[in-house]
């Protein structure tokens, strides 16, 4: 499962915290309205109701009591109606009585004597009914429709609902804006640690941002120096080791020059020593070469759009090879570091002719995204056991014989790997269809 | 015979380079510091000037601009320096080319020899080219920019003339080394750093090219 951010789970917190908080006091107004107004109301009814009972006891007192009539007279308004039951009779203003309305329980109260109230419901409308003992057989109750409060009730809730959502959204909210400023700094923080893996060393924190923020930032900032003079330290090291290594061979290189251009003037045994001594400076120069490469493989790949099918013909033209082992599309535009591309290629090539016979085929193609380069030679192929290990340093073909003519560094294919780890690509030692080795190079994203 | 002048504070390196360089067919003189080469290149000019970078006394890249003061002779830097930043300060300071030590007897020679035919009129002269107010007369090997002469190097001269002759028609990197330096395969900042050179002196705003444009990922193409 994935994890959630830490921003998403703070502004969850906040909203669902604002929420509670916003509906529980929502719920304890209405509750506390509600129960206001309805006791208000009870009150009222009774009041009213005892008016009402204090017209009709007198109005009994007569020979010929006109139940009806009497209850005609009452100012009931709207909202309230009034029944008489009286000797098991119902007597209302209108034709129904509307007994059923009355509940049980409360006519069996009253019946008894006591004054009661109860709250009902008749057609889905609120009402309290009130009832109170007149005489001993007669009672009068009267019914008070709760529509109006009913609706004011209900109004509240929506708004009361209403105003917890918002208080929960204005919680969000405030969860968004303190976690945009709670995690900026570790946003830039982010953004300094991402610029200093891309080779931008005089990345820092601001220090002045956030006294509370100051150790990270110190620290951060001290690590970031740490490093930046490491690297700095490192590569003057390497500049300088490259530096003494390449002025005493210049003097090497130039005077095997002069000693290679009169081998005629020599005696043989004096020709052959100087014939080792210059092949031996060209090996030792392209080792110098490659180790100061290798020792350069953290160095940021500078991305550009590069025209491979020229550079593979540039490259096998260059190595003087037959121009037509090349199969590549006009039109492949690649955004990779052509100089470390280039090296793969001519890297590949040399391999090919040093231990595979000589390339037959140079495939440069795309499958989807991926940028595919393959080398074929139709030399003894790789051994299955030594696929992975020829891309270690300093590991040489096997093949018997091949290392006595050997000139290769034995760094050509760990400089492969390297140039191609830094695309973020793949080179693997597959068989050729028909015998020999093919070496696949798979980069992502060249276009 | 060609002179060259090797400026190079290491003993060795010079003696070998001046023996090496003779064998070539070359008259080869030595300069151990900035302040000798200087001196001996205004006595007696040589064609081609070879300049180490880390030198006593001035250095190289100082070495470069006193020579370039004087006047377009070719200069290569032969340096154990690989540093991307020395080889641009150094292009900058004014060289045509930069070899890294060790470099093969051979290859300085063609070099060399490259630098010597950049020199020459091209091979299909045209009398003058146009580009606004830009005029190219490449047989008297001149450059005017509103009628007032541009002093422009050897490599400088090349390198536009060359964009001349295919007016509007982008040049890739590779194609411009091939054709003014002679490299098979060779570094591009040599000529980055170079058209922005030659952009200095014939653009009005250098950062705004009018005449010598850059197309993304393609190369530089001269326009009208």
């Amino acid at each position: 499962m994935r994890i959630t951010g830490l921003r998403t789970r703070i502004i969850a917190g906040f909203a669902a915290g604002a929420l509670a908080l916003s509906a529980s006091m929502a719920l304890i107004s209405y509750q506390v309205t509600r129960s206001n107004l309805l006791a208000g109301r009870e009150r009222s009814t009774i009041r009213a109701a005892t008016f009402d009972a204090r017209v009709i006891t007198a109005g009994l007192n007569t020979d010929h009591p006109d139940i009806v009539g009497m209850l005609q007279t009452l100012d009931t308004g709207g909202n309230r109606r009034a029944l008489v039951h009286r000797d098991g009779n119902w007597y209302a203003r209108g034709a129904d009585p509307g007994a059923i309305a009355v509940p049980a329980e409360l006519q069996r109260l009253v019946t008894a004597g006591e004054q009661a109230i109860q709250r009902v419901r008749i057609d889905g409308v609120p009402a309290v009914v009130v009832g109170l003992p007149l005489t001993p057989t007669t009672a009068l109750y009267e019914i008070d429709y709760l529509r109006e409060l009913d609706q004011t009730l209900r109004v509240l809730g929506w708004v009361l609902t209403l105003v917890a959502a918002a208080v929960a959204a204005a919680g969000a909210g405030l969860g968004w804006y303190a976690t945009r400023y709670v995690l900026r700094p570790l946003r830039s923080v982010a953004d300094a640690a991402q610029g200093i893996t891309a080779g931008d060393l005089t990345a820092r924190l601001d220090p002045a941002t956030d006294p509370d923020l100051e150790r990270l930032t110190t620290s951060f900032n001290e690590m970031v120096e740490q490093l930046a003079r490491r690297i700095e330290r490192d590569r003057r090291f390497a500049a300088d080791v490259s530096h003494e290594l390449r002025s005493p061979l210049q003097t090497l290189a130039a005077s095997a020059s002069v000693l290679h251009r009169r081998r005629d003037q020599l005696d043989d045994r004096t020709a052959t020593a100087a014939g080792l001594v210059v092949d031996e400076i060209g090996r030792f120069q392209s080792l110098v070469d490659d180790l100061l490469e290798l020792s350069r493989g953290d160095q940021p790949v500078q991305l550009a759009p590069t025209d491979m099918a020229a550079l593979a013909h540039r490259v096998v033209e260059a190595r003087g090879l037959p121009p037509a082992i090349v199969v590549c599309a006009d039109a492949l535009r690649w955004t990779v570091d052509r100089r470390r591309i280039e090296q793969v290629l001519v890297n590949l090539l040399d391999n090919a002719v040093t231990h595979g016979g000589g390339p037959v085929a140079v495939r440069v193609t795309e499958e989807g995204r991926c940028g595919v380069i393959e080398v074929d030679d139709e030399g003894p192929g790789v051994n299955p056991a030594d696929r992975t290990v020829i891309f270690d340093r300093f590991v040489r073909g096997r093949s018997a014989g091949a290392r006595g003519r050997d000139d290769g560094t034995g760094l050509g294919l760990s400089l492969v790997a390297q140039h191609v780890g830094v695309h973020r690509g793949k080179v693997r030692v597959l068989d050729r269809p028909g015998g020999g080795a093919r070496f696949r190079v798979e980069l992502p994203d060249v276009r | 015979m060609p002179g060259v002048l090797v400026i190079e504070d290491d003993d060795r390196i010079r003696l070998s380079l001046v023996l090496a360089l003779e064998d070539e067919g070359y008259a080869v003189r030595g300069a151990a510091s900035a302040e000798e080469g200087l001196v001996a290149q205004r006595e007696e000019p040589a064609d081609t000037v070879l300049v180490d970078l880390m030198l006593p006394g001035a250095d190289g890249f100082e070495c470069i601009r006193q020579l370039r003061r004087e006047d377009d002779v070719p200069i290569v830097v032969v340096s154990a320096r690989d540093d991307t930043h020395d080889i641009v300060a150094a292009l900058e300071a004014g060289a045509d080319d930069y070899l890294v030590k060790p470099v093969a007897v051979k290859e300085l020679s063609a070099r060399l020899r490259a630098l010597r035919r950049r020199g020459r009129t091209l091979l299909a002269p045209v009398s003058t080219m146009a580009f606004g107010d830009l005029e190219i007369l490449p047989e008297a090997g001149e450059v005017r920019l509103r009628g007032e002469p541009v002093a422009l190097t050897r490599t400088e001269f090349r390198l536009l003339c060359e964009l001349a002759e295919h007016p509007g028609l982008v040049l890739s990197r590779q194609q411009l080394l091939q054709r003014v330096w002679e490299y098979e395969i060779g570094d591009e900042r040599l000529v980055d750093v170079h058209v922005g050179r030659l952009r200095q002196k014939i653009e009005d705003d250098s950062r705004a090219p009018r005449y010598l444009v850059t197309v993304r990922g393609m190369g530089y193409k001269l326009q009208k």
